[in-house]
């Protein structure tokens, strides 16, 4: 397998004694959409921006592209194949759509004119208005034909789809599907966990400034299940701890069990238990989301 | 390329300020000399009285207005851009801050020159079309010490705005030290780069500046900015975005 186009190794990021990052071993692979999860204040943006060289880490080291993060002549050189949209979306108020493409152009040899005039058409955006009196959508989708026509090799995007209509979202996760299918390697934050589910590849979570997941879509879908048993004679939550459980919660004879794995022996040992019924169903991102940023929710009543 | 799209982005960030404070200003000095003279009265328009109306009142508004100006064409910048949300797209660009930096200091330093040199020889053109014709020499010793001084308020208004954050902040604060400079006490002079604007200290008889052109005393001047130059890029070079 070809290097990672993401390392960090210990990466951290103090702000006084709060740590915004903490010690964060993170490693993305190569051609594939990478989606990186985090409630809000989790830590998502500032990596993104010390990826980028516009926050200087506290701690550890990293790489992208294989140029150093810390170092600024590197760091200059690895933008040169890196396209970023960052959160806010904010581009310069004083120029217009078609300036914006002008001057962005101008730092990217690689500039693929015939795509950018393609999808400025697709994208309905007027060239001559000025960038203060686009909406947020608009500017959005700007904001994604700068970095997509840039050819870059890798692509990090900070949320995305924030501001974006349905259509708009939907023209994002074709542009990030096709652009994967290209060769170039996608690193995305976001809160949507049905577009990350829908795209991704690999996901990523961090939680309080650290990964707390780090496995491709695939195999959480095959690894993680609900069991649901009614137990008559009472769930005993102790019984159950064991390896692959992630969370248990039991009302009167009803017991449900969130599991990442092991799923084989926790259905055996509910049959142990005397279960009259067992259901196993998959589970969906958002629950796997919730439950890796709350792991401490062993047994709930 | 990298060059001349970083210039094209200056320019058009802070070409409506320039050309508003470029063609204001000019008008200011222009209708300053002609009716300064027009209104003086005709024994006036010869000798001590006439330099004061044309040079003296004339490099006395020019000063004011542009210490003002100089003050709103630098402030912007990353940590402007910052504010505006900007900042995160200019610095994913493969450009280095110091690159950034030299180049809208330059432009601003051009424009700054230009401020000068413009409502100067508007102000000679005005003075000679209508009447006695100025002295060069006298011309090029008031833009010195105008751009002597005022290179220390450039450099002053630019690490202002590279360490407040604020659209209003930073300007507040660079008024707040011309503010300072403009009430310092005389004993303060030779350090004060408002009192080596006006000239005070090179008055000869007849409100004309006599001796030689203080070139020692602008370069000290131009090393302060210049210090203060280099502290706001180091200040930017440093910063988190």
């Amino acid at each position: 397998m070809s290097a990672a186009v993401i390392e960090t190794a210990g990466l951290s990021k103090l702000y006084g004694r709060s740590h915004a990052v903490r010690n964060l071993n993170l490693s993305v692979t190569p051609g594939r959409i990478t989606a990186f999860l985090g409630l809000n204040g989790a830590g998502k943006s500032t990596t993104i921006r010390m990826l980028l060289g516009m926050i200087r880490p506290t701690e550890g080291t990293g790489t992208v592209l294989g140029r150093s993060i810390d170092d600024p002549a590197q760091s200059v050189a690895l933008r040169a194949d890196v396209a970023y949209v960052s959160e806010d979306k904010r581009l310069y108020n004083y120029m217009t759509v078609e300036q914006m493409v002008r001057f962005t152009s101008g730092f990217f040899p690689g500039w693929r004119e015939d795509l950018a005039s393609a999808l400025l058409r697709r994208y309905e955006l007027p060239a001559k208005r000025k960038v203060r009196h686009l909406s947020k959508g608009m500017r959005t989708k700007l904001a994604l034909l700068l970095a997509i026509a840039r050819r870059p090799a890798l692509l990090i995007l900070d949320e995305p789809s924030e501001g974006l209509d349905p259509r708009g979202v939907e023209q994002l996760l074709e542009a990030l599907v096709a652009q994967c299918a290209e060769g170039t390697s996608v690193f995305f934050s976001s809160h949507q966990i049905e577009e990350v589910e829908r795209i991704s590849d690999q996901i990523c979570i961090i939680h309080q400034g650290r990964l707390a997941m780090d496995a491709s879509l695939d195999e959480l879908r095959t690894s993680w299940r609900r069991v649901d048993a009614v137990l008559p004679g009472g769930p005993q939550p102790h019984d159950f701890t064991m390896r692959g459980v992630e969370r248990l919660r039991t009302r009167g004879q009803q017991m449900s069990v969130v599991a990442s794995g092991n799923v084989d022996a926790i259905v055996a040992r509910a049959r142990e238990s005397g279960a009259s019924t067992i259901d196993v169903t998959p589970v969906g991102l958002r629950e796997i989301f919730l439950q890796t940023i709350e792991p401490d929710s062993i047994a709930e009543n | 390329m990298l060059w001349y799209m970083l210039w094209y982005k200056v320019w058009l960030e802070s070409r409506t300020r320039f050309l508003i404070s470029l063609l204001g200003i000019t008008a200011l000095c222009v209708l300053r000399v002609y009716y300064g003279m027009r209104g003086a009265p005709a024994w006036s328009l010869s000798g001590v009285a006439y330099y004061y109306f044309v040079l003296r009142s004339g490099q006395q508004l020019l000063q004011l207005a542009w210490v003002v100006a100089v003050t709103l064409l630098m402030m912007g910048g990353l940590l402007q851009e910052k504010t505006n949300g900007s900042a995160p797209f200019t610095l994913a660009l493969p450009v280095s801050r110091a690159r950034l930096m030299s180049v809208r200091i330059s432009a601003g330093l051009i424009e700054a020159a230009l401020l000068i040199a413009v409502p100067w020889a508007a102000m000679y053109a005005t003075a000679y079309f209508s009447a006695p014709a100025l002295s060069v020499s006298q011309v090029l010793f008031y833009a010195v010490l105008l751009a002597g001084g005022g290179a220390v308020y450039a450099g002053m208004s630019l690490l202002i705005s590279s360490l407040v954050e604020g659209t209003y902040t930073a300007p507040m604060i660079s008024a707040g030290f011309v503010l300072v400079c403009g009430t310092a006490p005389r004993e303060l002079a030779f350090m004060n780069p408002m009192d080596f604007m006006n000239g005070h200290d090179y008055m000869g008889s007849g409100n004309m500046l006599a001796g030689p052109i203080p070139w020692a005393h602008a370069a000290a001047y131009m090393t302060v900015a210049a210090l203060l130059i280099v502290a706001s890029v180091k200040v930017i070079e440093r910063r988190d975005f």
